[in-house]
Protein backbone atom coordinates (compact mmCIF):
# COMPACT_ATOMS: atom_id res chain seq x y z
CA UNK A 1 0.00 0.00 0.00
CA UNK A 2 1.47 3.36 -1.03
CA UNK A 3 0.15 6.68 0.22
CA UNK A 4 2.03 8.98 -2.14
CA UNK A 5 3.05 9.27 -5.77
CA UNK A 6 6.43 10.87 -6.36
CA UNK A 7 7.66 12.47 -9.59
CA UNK A 8 10.93 14.23 -10.34
CA UNK A 9 10.13 17.03 -12.78
CA UNK A 10 12.86 18.62 -14.87
CA UNK A 11 12.28 22.35 -15.48
CA UNK A 12 15.59 23.36 -17.10
CA UNK A 13 19.10 22.05 -17.63
CA UNK A 14 22.75 22.77 -18.34
CA UNK A 15 24.12 20.62 -21.16
CA UNK A 16 27.77 20.79 -20.24
CA UNK A 17 28.50 20.98 -16.55
CA UNK A 18 31.95 20.30 -15.17
CA UNK A 19 31.99 16.88 -13.55
CA UNK A 20 34.09 18.25 -10.69
CA UNK A 21 31.12 20.40 -9.70
CA UNK A 22 29.04 17.26 -9.31
CA UNK A 23 31.64 15.03 -7.74
CA UNK A 24 34.27 16.29 -5.33
CA UNK A 25 37.77 15.93 -6.77
CA UNK A 26 36.71 14.77 -10.24
CA UNK A 27 38.99 17.25 -11.99
CA UNK A 28 39.64 17.08 -15.73
CA UNK A 29 37.03 14.40 -16.21
CA UNK A 30 34.89 16.25 -18.70
CA UNK A 31 31.30 17.35 -18.56
CA UNK A 32 27.90 15.95 -17.70
CA UNK A 33 24.38 17.17 -18.34
CA UNK A 34 22.94 18.75 -15.19
CA UNK A 35 19.16 18.75 -15.08
CA UNK A 36 17.39 21.24 -12.80
CA UNK A 37 14.44 19.54 -11.15
CA UNK A 38 11.92 19.74 -8.37
CA UNK A 39 9.95 16.89 -6.83
CA UNK A 40 6.20 16.51 -6.56
CA UNK A 41 4.71 14.34 -3.81
CA UNK A 42 1.02 13.73 -4.38
CA UNK A 43 -1.18 12.01 -1.81
CA UNK A 44 -4.88 11.71 -1.18
CA UNK A 45 -5.09 14.89 0.92
CA UNK A 46 -1.97 16.83 0.02
CA UNK A 47 0.20 17.86 -2.89
CA UNK A 48 3.70 18.81 -1.77
CA UNK A 49 6.85 19.93 -3.55
CA UNK A 50 10.47 19.51 -2.64
CA UNK A 51 11.94 22.85 -3.79
CA UNK A 52 10.34 25.20 -6.30
CA UNK A 53 13.06 26.07 -8.83
CA UNK A 54 13.84 29.61 -9.91
CA UNK A 55 12.00 32.39 -11.66
CA UNK A 56 13.20 32.84 -15.22
CA UNK A 57 12.04 36.47 -15.28
CA UNK A 58 14.76 37.41 -12.78
CA UNK A 59 17.59 35.07 -13.73
CA UNK A 60 16.91 33.52 -17.08
CA UNK A 61 19.00 35.80 -19.27
CA UNK A 62 22.06 35.77 -17.02
CA UNK A 63 21.91 32.02 -16.55
CA UNK A 64 21.46 31.46 -20.25
CA UNK A 65 24.15 33.87 -21.41
CA UNK A 66 26.79 33.13 -18.80
CA UNK A 67 26.22 29.56 -17.74
CA UNK A 68 24.43 27.87 -20.59
CA UNK A 69 21.24 27.09 -18.72
CA UNK A 70 18.59 26.14 -21.27
CA UNK A 71 14.97 25.40 -21.84
CA UNK A 72 13.39 26.78 -18.65
CA UNK A 73 9.70 26.11 -18.36
CA UNK A 74 7.25 27.45 -15.78
CA UNK A 75 5.71 25.27 -13.05
CA UNK A 76 2.36 25.63 -14.83
CA UNK A 77 3.81 23.96 -17.93
CA UNK A 78 5.95 21.40 -16.12
CA UNK A 79 3.36 20.28 -13.58
CA UNK A 80 0.65 20.00 -16.23
CA UNK A 81 2.53 16.94 -17.47
CA UNK A 82 1.51 15.11 -14.30
CA UNK A 83 -1.94 16.69 -14.07
CA UNK A 84 -1.11 19.13 -11.26
CA UNK A 85 -1.67 22.90 -11.12
CA UNK A 86 0.72 25.07 -9.05
CA UNK A 87 -2.21 26.47 -7.09
CA UNK A 88 -3.10 22.94 -5.95
CA UNK A 89 0.25 22.59 -4.18
CA UNK A 90 -0.35 23.09 -0.45
CA UNK A 91 3.12 22.41 0.98
CA UNK A 92 6.66 23.16 -0.20
CA UNK A 93 9.77 21.85 1.52
CA UNK A 94 12.76 24.06 0.73
CA UNK A 95 15.91 21.99 1.07
CA UNK A 96 18.13 25.09 1.05
CA UNK A 97 18.07 28.76 0.09
CA UNK A 98 19.99 28.65 -3.19
CA UNK A 99 18.19 30.57 -5.90
CA UNK A 100 17.49 27.46 -8.00
CA UNK A 101 15.61 25.81 -5.13
CA UNK A 102 13.96 28.75 -3.32
CA UNK A 103 13.65 31.16 -6.22
CA UNK A 104 10.07 30.79 -7.34
CA UNK A 105 7.76 30.87 -4.33
CA UNK A 106 5.41 33.29 -6.08
CA UNK A 107 4.22 30.59 -8.47
CA UNK A 108 2.73 28.58 -5.58
CA UNK A 109 0.17 30.98 -4.14
CA UNK A 110 -1.56 28.53 -1.81
CA UNK A 111 1.43 26.69 -0.39
CA UNK A 112 2.97 26.78 3.05
CA UNK A 113 6.78 26.69 2.93
CA UNK A 114 9.12 24.87 5.31
CA UNK A 115 12.81 25.72 5.68
CA UNK A 116 15.40 25.15 8.38
CA UNK A 117 15.76 28.10 10.77
CA UNK A 118 19.52 27.68 10.61
CA UNK A 119 19.48 28.20 6.85
CA UNK A 120 18.02 31.69 7.30
CA UNK A 121 20.01 32.57 10.43
CA UNK A 122 23.37 31.67 8.95
CA UNK A 123 22.74 33.50 5.69
CA UNK A 124 21.94 36.59 7.74
CA UNK A 125 25.20 36.06 9.58
CA UNK A 126 27.11 35.51 6.32
CA UNK A 127 25.73 38.74 4.89
CA UNK A 128 27.06 40.59 7.93
CA UNK A 129 30.66 39.50 7.33
CA UNK A 130 33.41 41.63 5.80
CA UNK A 131 33.72 41.66 2.02
CA UNK A 132 36.79 39.42 2.05
CA UNK A 133 34.51 36.62 3.33
CA UNK A 134 31.96 37.21 0.59
CA UNK A 135 32.32 33.70 -0.82
CA UNK A 136 30.02 32.44 1.92
CA UNK A 137 27.12 34.40 0.41
CA UNK A 138 27.30 32.59 -2.89
CA UNK A 139 24.15 31.75 -4.86
CA UNK A 140 21.63 33.28 -2.47
CA UNK A 141 19.34 36.01 -3.77
CA UNK A 142 18.40 38.60 -1.14
CA UNK A 143 15.16 38.84 -3.10
CA UNK A 144 14.29 35.28 -2.13
CA UNK A 145 14.79 36.20 1.51
CA UNK A 146 12.60 39.27 0.97
CA UNK A 147 9.90 37.05 -0.51
CA UNK A 148 10.42 34.70 2.44
CA UNK A 149 9.70 37.63 4.75
CA UNK A 150 6.48 38.24 2.80
CA UNK A 151 5.52 34.59 3.25
CA UNK A 152 6.15 34.95 6.96
CA UNK A 153 3.78 37.94 7.08
CA UNK A 154 1.16 35.81 5.35
CA UNK A 155 1.76 32.98 7.88
CA UNK A 156 2.93 30.81 4.99
CA UNK A 157 6.52 30.27 6.09
CA UNK A 158 7.52 27.82 8.80
CA UNK A 159 11.08 27.67 10.10
CA UNK A 160 11.95 24.32 11.62
CA UNK A 161 14.80 23.47 13.90
CA UNK A 162 16.32 20.10 13.08
CA UNK A 163 14.30 16.98 12.39
CA UNK A 164 10.50 17.02 12.29
CA UNK A 165 8.38 13.87 12.05
CA UNK A 166 5.06 13.70 10.24
CA UNK A 167 5.12 17.26 8.96
CA UNK A 168 2.56 15.73 6.66
CA UNK A 169 1.35 12.20 7.40
CA UNK A 170 4.30 9.88 6.75
CA UNK A 171 6.63 12.70 5.66
CA UNK A 172 9.61 13.74 7.79
CA UNK A 173 12.20 16.51 7.51
CA UNK A 174 15.86 16.03 8.43
CA UNK A 175 18.60 18.61 8.86
CA UNK A 176 22.14 18.36 7.48
CA UNK A 177 23.81 21.31 9.16
CA UNK A 178 26.96 22.86 7.69
CA UNK A 179 26.97 20.64 4.62
CA UNK A 180 26.03 21.85 1.10
CA UNK A 181 24.70 24.94 2.87
CA UNK A 182 24.41 25.99 6.50
CA UNK A 183 20.97 24.53 7.08
CA UNK A 184 20.36 22.03 4.30
CA UNK A 185 17.48 19.63 4.66
CA UNK A 186 16.30 16.36 3.16
CA UNK A 187 12.79 14.93 3.01
CA UNK A 188 11.84 11.37 3.87
CA UNK A 189 8.61 9.79 2.68
CA UNK A 190 7.47 6.71 4.61
CA UNK A 191 5.10 5.59 1.93
CA UNK A 192 3.37 2.89 3.95
CA UNK A 193 2.80 5.37 6.78
CA UNK A 194 4.56 3.12 9.27
CA UNK A 195 7.07 4.38 11.82
CA UNK A 196 9.41 1.52 10.87
CA UNK A 197 8.65 1.81 7.20
CA UNK A 198 9.47 -0.82 4.62
CA UNK A 199 8.75 1.64 1.81
CA UNK A 200 10.91 4.69 2.45
CA UNK A 201 12.05 7.26 -0.13
CA UNK A 202 14.62 9.95 0.55
CA UNK A 203 14.50 13.17 -1.47
CA UNK A 204 18.01 14.42 -1.08
CA UNK A 205 17.92 18.04 -2.25
CA UNK A 206 21.50 19.01 -3.12
CA UNK A 207 23.06 16.76 -0.48
CA UNK A 208 23.42 14.23 -3.27
CA UNK A 209 23.52 15.49 -6.87
CA UNK A 210 24.02 12.19 -8.68
CA UNK A 211 24.33 8.45 -8.10
CA UNK A 212 28.13 8.76 -8.06
CA UNK A 213 27.92 10.71 -4.79
CA UNK A 214 26.73 7.43 -3.25
CA UNK A 215 28.68 5.04 -5.47
CA UNK A 216 31.87 7.04 -5.83
CA UNK A 217 35.17 5.56 -6.96
CA UNK A 218 36.91 3.86 -4.05
CA UNK A 219 40.04 2.42 -5.63
CA UNK A 220 42.29 4.90 -3.86
CA UNK A 221 41.29 3.40 -0.52
CA UNK A 222 40.98 -0.20 -1.73
CA UNK A 223 37.21 -0.11 -1.67
CA UNK A 224 34.92 -0.81 -4.59
CA UNK A 225 32.85 2.27 -3.81
CA UNK A 226 32.82 5.11 -1.30
CA UNK A 227 30.53 8.04 -0.70
CA UNK A 228 31.97 11.02 -2.57
CA UNK A 229 30.50 14.42 -1.77
CA UNK A 230 29.16 17.00 -4.21
CA UNK A 231 31.52 19.68 -5.46
CA UNK A 232 30.08 22.59 -3.49
CA UNK A 233 30.02 22.65 0.29
CA UNK A 234 29.63 25.89 2.20
CA UNK A 235 29.91 23.70 5.29
CA UNK A 236 32.10 20.64 4.93
CA UNK A 237 32.48 17.57 2.75
CA UNK A 238 32.65 15.50 5.92
CA UNK A 239 29.15 16.61 6.86
CA UNK A 240 27.93 15.78 3.36
CA UNK A 241 29.32 12.26 3.69
CA UNK A 242 27.75 11.88 7.14
CA UNK A 243 24.41 13.08 5.77
CA UNK A 244 24.70 10.52 2.97
CA UNK A 245 25.22 7.79 5.55
CA UNK A 246 22.18 8.98 7.53
CA UNK A 247 20.03 8.99 4.39
CA UNK A 248 21.26 5.55 3.34
CA UNK A 249 20.55 4.18 6.79
CA UNK A 250 16.95 5.38 6.53
CA UNK A 251 16.43 3.35 3.37
CA UNK A 252 18.20 0.23 4.66
CA UNK A 253 21.20 0.98 2.40
CA UNK A 254 19.07 0.46 -0.73
CA UNK A 255 20.67 3.30 -2.69
CA UNK A 256 18.02 3.48 -5.40
CA UNK A 257 15.67 4.87 -2.74
CA UNK A 258 17.82 7.98 -2.29
CA UNK A 259 16.70 10.30 -5.08
CA UNK A 260 19.25 12.80 -6.46
CA UNK A 261 17.47 15.53 -8.39
CA UNK A 262 20.41 16.62 -10.55
CA UNK A 263 20.91 13.07 -11.87
CA UNK A 264 20.32 12.62 -15.60
CA UNK A 265 20.53 8.83 -15.19
CA UNK A 266 17.37 8.57 -13.10
CA UNK A 267 15.93 7.40 -16.45
CA UNK A 268 18.00 4.22 -16.15
CA UNK A 269 16.42 3.31 -12.82
CA UNK A 270 12.86 4.61 -12.99
CA UNK A 271 10.23 4.87 -15.72
CA UNK A 272 10.31 8.26 -17.40
CA UNK A 273 9.43 10.15 -20.54
CA UNK A 274 10.47 13.30 -22.37
CA UNK A 275 7.76 15.94 -22.68
CA UNK A 276 6.98 17.92 -25.82
CA UNK A 277 9.20 20.67 -24.37
CA UNK A 278 12.18 18.34 -24.17
CA UNK A 279 12.14 17.95 -20.39
CA UNK A 280 12.07 14.68 -18.48
CA UNK A 281 9.39 13.48 -16.07
CA UNK A 282 10.58 10.60 -13.89
CA UNK A 283 8.10 8.52 -11.95
CA UNK A 284 9.59 7.31 -8.68
CA UNK A 285 6.49 5.58 -7.35
CA UNK A 286 2.70 5.64 -7.59
CA UNK A 287 0.12 5.85 -4.83
CA UNK A 288 -2.66 3.30 -4.75
CA UNK A 289 -5.17 4.21 -7.44
CA UNK A 290 -2.92 6.75 -9.21
CA UNK A 291 -2.29 6.29 -12.92
CA UNK A 292 1.14 6.49 -14.49
CA UNK A 293 2.09 9.83 -16.01
CA UNK A 294 4.97 8.44 -18.02
CA UNK A 295 3.58 5.38 -19.77
CA UNK A 296 0.96 5.45 -22.49
CA UNK B 1 14.02 68.57 -11.40
CA UNK B 2 16.84 66.10 -11.34
CA UNK B 3 19.07 68.49 -9.43
CA UNK B 4 16.37 69.20 -6.86
CA UNK B 5 15.87 65.51 -6.33
CA UNK B 6 19.56 64.98 -5.87
CA UNK B 7 19.70 67.70 -3.30
CA UNK B 8 16.74 66.29 -1.42
CA UNK B 9 18.07 62.76 -1.36
CA UNK B 10 21.59 63.78 -0.49
CA UNK B 11 20.22 65.74 2.42
CA UNK B 12 18.06 62.85 3.52
CA UNK B 13 20.83 60.31 3.44
CA UNK B 14 23.35 62.46 5.22
CA UNK B 15 21.23 64.43 7.69
CA UNK B 16 18.20 62.39 8.64
CA UNK B 17 17.95 59.40 10.92
CA UNK B 18 17.18 56.00 9.37
CA UNK B 19 13.57 56.14 10.53
CA UNK B 20 12.81 59.64 9.25
CA UNK B 21 9.47 59.67 7.44
CA UNK B 22 10.78 62.06 4.78
CA UNK B 23 12.53 59.12 3.20
CA UNK B 24 9.18 57.92 1.93
CA UNK B 25 9.32 60.59 -0.79
CA UNK B 26 11.19 59.88 -3.98
CA UNK B 27 11.01 57.98 -7.24
CA UNK B 28 8.94 54.89 -7.76
CA UNK B 29 10.88 51.73 -8.38
CA UNK B 30 11.17 51.38 -12.13
CA UNK B 31 13.84 49.76 -14.24
CA UNK B 32 16.33 52.41 -15.32
CA UNK B 33 19.29 52.37 -17.64
CA UNK B 34 22.41 51.16 -15.92
CA UNK B 35 26.06 51.73 -16.70
CA UNK B 36 26.26 48.74 -19.03
CA UNK B 37 23.37 50.08 -21.14
CA UNK B 38 24.95 53.50 -21.26
CA UNK B 39 28.45 52.38 -22.07
CA UNK B 40 27.69 52.45 -25.77
CA UNK B 41 26.08 55.86 -25.66
CA UNK B 42 28.39 57.71 -23.30
CA UNK B 43 31.63 55.95 -23.87
CA UNK B 44 32.73 53.27 -21.49
CA UNK B 45 35.00 55.52 -19.44
CA UNK B 46 32.29 57.76 -18.01
CA UNK B 47 29.85 55.02 -17.26
CA UNK B 48 32.69 52.76 -16.12
CA UNK B 49 33.80 55.29 -13.53
CA UNK B 50 30.26 55.51 -12.21
CA UNK B 51 29.90 51.72 -12.18
CA UNK B 52 33.15 51.34 -10.23
CA UNK B 53 31.98 53.81 -7.62
CA UNK B 54 28.47 52.38 -7.50
CA UNK B 55 29.48 48.75 -7.11
CA UNK B 56 30.40 48.85 -3.40
CA UNK B 57 27.23 50.79 -2.65
CA UNK B 58 25.14 48.23 -4.50
CA UNK B 59 26.90 45.43 -2.63
CA UNK B 60 26.27 47.11 0.72
CA UNK B 61 22.61 47.60 -0.05
CA UNK B 62 22.18 44.08 -1.38
CA UNK B 63 23.41 42.79 1.94
CA UNK B 64 21.45 45.25 4.04
CA UNK B 65 18.20 44.30 2.30
CA UNK B 66 18.92 40.57 2.63
CA UNK B 67 19.87 40.91 6.27
CA UNK B 68 16.80 42.96 7.13
CA UNK B 69 14.51 40.43 5.46
CA UNK B 70 16.26 37.51 7.17
CA UNK B 71 16.20 39.19 10.56
CA UNK B 72 12.52 39.87 10.14
CA UNK B 73 11.83 36.22 9.39
CA UNK B 74 13.78 35.18 12.47
CA UNK B 75 12.12 37.77 14.68
CA UNK B 76 8.69 36.66 13.55
CA UNK B 77 9.05 32.92 13.44
CA UNK B 78 11.61 31.90 16.03
CA UNK B 79 11.94 32.10 19.76
CA UNK B 80 14.76 34.63 19.40
CA UNK B 81 12.47 37.64 19.22
CA UNK B 82 15.02 40.01 20.69
CA UNK B 83 16.51 40.62 17.28
CA UNK B 84 17.10 44.28 18.00
CA UNK B 85 20.08 43.41 20.18
CA UNK B 86 21.74 41.01 17.75
CA UNK B 87 25.24 41.76 16.53
CA UNK B 88 24.01 41.16 12.97
CA UNK B 89 21.58 44.06 13.27
CA UNK B 90 24.34 46.33 14.50
CA UNK B 91 26.59 45.30 11.60
CA UNK B 92 23.65 45.97 9.28
CA UNK B 93 23.36 49.47 10.73
CA UNK B 94 27.06 50.09 10.24
CA UNK B 95 26.89 48.88 6.64
CA UNK B 96 23.86 51.08 5.98
CA UNK B 97 25.70 54.09 7.39
CA UNK B 98 28.79 53.32 5.31
CA UNK B 99 26.59 53.02 2.22
CA UNK B 100 25.13 56.46 2.95
CA UNK B 101 28.59 57.98 3.06
CA UNK B 102 29.50 56.33 -0.23
CA UNK B 103 26.28 57.55 -1.84
CA UNK B 104 27.03 61.08 -0.73
CA UNK B 105 30.30 60.86 -2.64
CA UNK B 106 28.77 59.15 -5.66
CA UNK B 107 28.43 61.45 -8.64
CA UNK B 108 26.57 60.33 -11.73
CA UNK B 109 26.62 61.71 -15.27
CA UNK B 110 23.22 63.18 -16.13
CA UNK B 111 22.16 60.15 -18.11
CA UNK B 112 22.75 57.97 -15.05
CA UNK B 113 21.02 60.27 -12.58
CA UNK B 114 17.85 58.10 -12.59
CA UNK B 115 20.03 55.12 -11.75
CA UNK B 116 21.56 56.94 -8.81
CA UNK B 117 18.08 57.93 -7.62
CA UNK B 118 17.07 54.30 -7.45
CA UNK B 119 20.17 53.56 -5.38
CA UNK B 120 19.43 56.46 -3.07
CA UNK B 121 15.83 55.33 -2.68
CA UNK B 122 16.93 51.75 -1.89
CA UNK B 123 19.16 53.18 0.81
CA UNK B 124 16.39 55.38 2.16
CA UNK B 125 13.79 52.64 2.41
CA UNK B 126 16.20 50.16 3.95
CA UNK B 127 16.96 52.89 6.49
CA UNK B 128 13.27 53.16 7.30
CA UNK B 129 13.09 49.40 7.84
CA UNK B 130 16.22 49.49 9.96
CA UNK B 131 14.82 52.23 12.15
CA UNK B 132 11.63 50.27 12.76
CA UNK B 133 13.57 47.33 14.20
CA UNK B 134 14.17 49.40 17.32
CA UNK B 135 10.40 49.37 17.89
CA UNK B 136 10.28 45.59 18.25
CA UNK B 137 9.57 44.46 21.80
CA UNK B 138 10.55 41.04 23.19
CA UNK B 139 7.41 39.02 23.82
CA UNK B 140 5.29 41.96 22.70
CA UNK B 141 2.77 42.31 19.89
CA UNK B 142 4.98 43.37 17.01
CA UNK B 143 2.56 42.78 14.16
CA UNK B 144 2.25 46.45 13.22
CA UNK B 145 6.02 46.94 13.27
CA UNK B 146 6.52 43.83 11.14
CA UNK B 147 4.06 45.18 8.60
CA UNK B 148 6.02 48.41 8.40
CA UNK B 149 9.39 46.67 8.14
CA UNK B 150 8.06 44.32 5.49
CA UNK B 151 6.70 47.19 3.40
CA UNK B 152 9.95 49.15 3.53
CA UNK B 153 12.15 46.13 2.83
CA UNK B 154 10.04 45.24 -0.20
CA UNK B 155 10.30 48.79 -1.48
CA UNK B 156 14.05 48.92 -0.90
CA UNK B 157 14.47 45.66 -2.78
CA UNK B 158 12.33 46.95 -5.65
CA UNK B 159 14.54 50.04 -6.00
CA UNK B 160 17.70 47.97 -5.86
CA UNK B 161 16.31 45.53 -8.42
CA UNK B 162 15.55 48.46 -10.69
CA UNK B 163 19.22 49.43 -10.51
CA UNK B 164 20.69 46.03 -11.41
CA UNK B 165 23.12 46.10 -14.32
CA UNK B 166 24.66 42.70 -14.77
CA UNK B 167 27.52 43.69 -17.06
CA UNK B 168 28.49 46.52 -14.76
CA UNK B 169 28.77 44.12 -11.83
CA UNK B 170 25.58 45.34 -10.18
CA UNK B 171 23.97 41.92 -9.79
CA UNK B 172 21.65 40.65 -7.10
CA UNK B 173 23.01 37.10 -6.95
CA UNK B 174 26.64 36.02 -6.91
CA UNK B 175 26.63 33.05 -9.25
CA UNK B 176 30.38 32.70 -9.53
CA UNK B 177 30.45 29.46 -7.56
CA UNK B 178 26.81 28.47 -7.88
CA UNK B 179 25.61 25.00 -8.76
CA UNK B 180 25.30 26.01 -12.39
CA UNK B 181 28.66 27.67 -12.78
CA UNK B 182 31.45 25.73 -11.12
CA UNK B 183 34.58 25.95 -13.20
CA UNK B 184 33.31 28.55 -15.63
Amino acid sequence: MSDYSIWVCEYSYVKNYHKSGVLYGAHNQGFVKLPYCYVVIKGRDHIAMVDVGYNDKDYGKVLGDRFGVENWRSPTTVLAEIGVKPEEVDTCFITHAHFDHFGNVEDFPNAKFYIQEREIAKWVWAMSLPDRLRWMMVAVDPGDIVRGADLARQKRLVTVNGAVSDVLPGIDLHAADDSHTWGSMWVTVRNDGQAQSQDTWVLAGDLVYVFDNIHGPGAAVDEKEVYTPVGLAVGSQTNLVLATEAMMKQVGYDSHRVIPVHEERLRDTFPSRITKDGLRITEICLADGESSKVSA
Amino acid sequence: MTLQRHTLFDRLTTVHRPDCALFADGPLPAQVMGPDDLALRLGSETSGRYADACRPVFEDLRRVVGQLAGLMILAQLTASSDVSSLAELESCRQRWTAAGERIAALTAPDALAPHREQIVAAHAFSGLALGTFSELRPRGDNEAAFDVISRHVRRAYAHLSAATAEKAGLAMVDLSHACCSCGR
